[in-house]
């Protein structure tokens, strides 16, 4: 049973307080959704629970450890999908995955065709990045969701780009993940359609 | 350890791969090296005096000067598209990953730069010590500059004003230049360089153990 | 135990900017009253006191100001690379305040010591310059306190600024040793040293003296001008506390 819990995050960006006093805690198979308005502090919320960000104030703890005193090993548990995408435009599909896949450590061996057919670009490996649409390459970097294994996602406006159909998809594959025990951070202004499974909130931007 | 051997050759390789897709990144600093080397003998007259004992010197500095021109495309695209952050949150020490960066840099970009710094100082005609001498320096000095450029490059990728690279760089590389045109003139003049190769391995040594860690500490700066 | 804790206790409450502000103002006026009198004493023992040189007569007096000037050109790098590493290892917002307000100030040091330098150089070696160890390794210094300058204003968040600035400032360090030893390591123009810290030193008394008392008042006149610089980044820093905010309001009160 493995737990994240952030406890009275203070965030200040450039002289602002964006946010402070906010607590919440995910334990197995918790879905959050954080939503605001542009520049309420999302990414920077979901940057600070990453550890790519330092708060000023308040404590993040992955089962019940602080994650700045373990940052490397807590890093290495966990995927996380930013605001860009973190793939080549220069590499194809197939090698942007092989990178991907290489980077998280992953010893067991994955299809990486079976993953485009899952993610919906079906037959897509050779294809370079920068010939694909924005949507196809979030697509692709939504792909290290797959190569890690971790149980816990933080992805920051994974649906930006994407058609009906493409959140469609990720809305099942994160559905899945924490059914089977995972847990999903999201940030995303975009209203969800995730029925028959508990979700929790967060609005940013509200109060201050 | 092999697992950490593997990782740099894909890093590595992912590199090259990139550059070779993109070649304009690396081959305009080298034409940048080229047509700066040439405005000294339209500005002088080839047949001078001067010019030939101001030969080694000038490949050197307009070595310099390429350098700090290729530097930012070590970071540049990973900072763009996220892979930075990325590469970051691997198991695998940051560390690492950015050596392997540099190491491509310098196979891309440095290799490159001996190469035409030879046949340059070899169209110029310049005494075969004088030569040597010119390749040790450079194959010793090159690989300084891409470790101590990588730094700086991961202090100032993404801020607007190109020219601060270039001014914080150039006086941490005045001890490489110092040195190797200590070594080109005493070769020049037939006498020992060992000192100052001795010199210029230390340095390269000294870049090659705290350069990458400090690369690293320095994105993880600026990605806070 | 206990006097760990008390250490502690004090190193934090030492750090805390509004403590320090709260502080600084009245070590201030001490060190500046300091500053004055050892000014004083250093420039008429120097100027007027000491004997003219046996070789170089009344030319070597530049050194009263220039050997100082040098001295601390050194000494504010090394507190801006360890309070800046101090900031960066430890997030102490007063360390990144001291680095980056001792720049500037150390900038100008250097400038005066390559300046006075030149000055003293011309009747004594025929030159306003020369490429050797010493003089270049200090010019270079110059350009790496102006590149830390120019790296930190480039930034927008401050945190970030210091930080990297630390960075580089660290990078630096190594320059520094250069500069010290560079006149015993090669053969220089420059002389060598004459005063140092476990030695006799090889200088007369009467032309010590001075030296020492200007030493004193530009360690002082550092000290003075870096409060200043602090107590006005500290405010910059803590513009959204409580204590801040009742200060500015104060100071409005005061002044309508």
């Amino acid at each position: 049973m493995t737990s994240f819990e952030v406890n009275n995050l203070q965030c200040i960006r450039r002289d602002n307080i964006l946010f402070q006093g906010l607590s919440f805690k995910l334990e197995d198979g918790g879905l959050l959704q954080i939503d605001g308005v542009n520049g309420s502090g999302k990414s920077s919320l979901l940057q600070m629970c990453v550890g790519l960000i330092q708060a000023s104030e308040g404590e993040i703890t992955w089962n019940n450890e602080d994650i700045t005193s373990s940052r490397h090993q807590f890093q290495s548990d966990i995927t996380y999908f930013g605001h860009t995408n973190g793939v080549k435009a220069g590499l194809t599909a197939l090698e942007n995955m092989k990178v991907m896949h290489a980077l998280s450590g992953f010893k067991t061996k994955v299809d990486y065709s079976l993953i485009l057919k899952q993610i919906g670009l079906a037959g897509m490996e050779d294809v370079l990045l920068s010939r694909m649409s924005a949507g196809q390459k979030r697509r692709i970097g939504l792909t290290r969701i797959f190569m890690a294994a971790s149980k816990l996602w933080l992805l920051d406006e994974p649906f930006n780009a994407l058609d009906k159909n493409g959140k469609k998809i990720i809305e099942q594959l994160i559905v899945e993940h924490c059914k089977s025990g995972g847990m999903v951070i999201f940030a995303t202004h975009q209203t969800m359609e995730i029925d028959g499974y508990p979700l929790q909130h967060i609005h940013l931007g509200e109060t201050s | 350890m092999n697992e950490y051997l593997k990782i740099f050759f894909i890093i590595l390789q992912r590199d090259l791969m990139l550059a070779f897709r993109n070649k304009a990144e690396f081959i305009n600093p080298l034409m940048f090296f080229i047509i700066v080397i040439i405005l000294f003998p339209l500005a002088f007259g080839s047949d001078s005096a001067l010019l030939k004992q101001l030969t080694s010197g000038i490949i050197w500095i307009t070595a310099l000067l390429a350098t700090c021109l290729s530097l930012e495309s070590i970071f540049r695209s990973d900072f763009e598209d996220g892979s930075i952050e990325q590469l970051t949150l691997t198991r695998y020490p940051l560390t690492l990953l950015v050596s392997a960066k540099i190491t491509a840099h310098w196979m891309i970009f440095g290799i490159p730069l001996i190469i035409i710094a030879l046949l340059t100082g070899f169209v110029l005609s310049l005494p075969n010590q004088t030569m040597l001498a010119l390749f040790i320096t450079l194959l010793l000095g090159t690989p300084v500059l891409s470790l101590i450029g990588a730094i700086t490059v991961a202090l100032t990728i993404g801020l607007r004003g190109g020219m601060l690279l270039s001014l914080l760089i150039l006086p941490l590389y005045m001890p490489v230049l110092i040195f190797s045109m200590l070594a080109v003139q005493n070769a020049t003049l037939g006498q020992s360089i060992a000192a100052e190769i001795y010199f210029l391995a230390g340095i390269l040594v000294l870049a090659m153990t705290l350069a990458p860690i400090t690369t690293a500490a320095a994105l993880r700066i600026r990605l806070s | 135990m206990t006097m760990y804790k008390t250490l502690h206790r004090w190193f934090h409450q030492f750090a805390s900017p509004k403590y320090f502000y709260d502080i600084s103002h009245a070590i201030s006026r001490w060190l500046t009253i300091i500053c004055i009198i050892c000014f004083i004493a250093g420039l008429y023992g120097g100027l007027v006191l000491a004997p003219a040189d046996y070789q170089q007569g009344d030319s070597f007096r530049i050194m009263y100001v220039h050997v100082p000037a040098a001295w601390m050109s050194l000494f504010i790098y090394m507190v801006m690379a360890i309070s800046g590493g101090i900031g960066l290892i430890w997030h102490i917002k007063l360390a990144e305040i001291v680095a980056k307000s001792s720049a500037p100030i150390g900038a100008t040091f250097t400038f005066l010591a390559l300046v006075t330098g030149s000055i003293w150089g011309k009747p004594m070696w025929g030159t306003w310059w020369v490429w050797d160890a010493r003089l270049t390794s200090e010019l270079i210094l110059l350009f790496l306190y102006l590149g830390y300058i120019a790296l930190q204003s480039a930034f927008e968040d401050r945190r970030v600024a210091a930080r990297a600035g630390a960075i580089l400032a660290l990078v630096g360090m190594v320059n520094i040793p250069i500069i010290h030893y560079s006149v015993e390591w090669w053969s220089t123009l420059h002389q060598g040293p004459t005063v140092t810290k476990l030695d006799k030193p090889s200088i007369h008394l009467s032309m010590l003296i001075p030296l020492l008392f200007m030493t004193v008042a530009f360690k002082t006149f550092y000290a003075t001008s870096l409060l200043i610089r602090v107590r006005t980044e500290i405010l910059k820093y803590e513009c959204n506390t409580s204590w801040v905010k009742q200060l500015l309001r104060d100071y409005k009160n005061v002044t309508n």
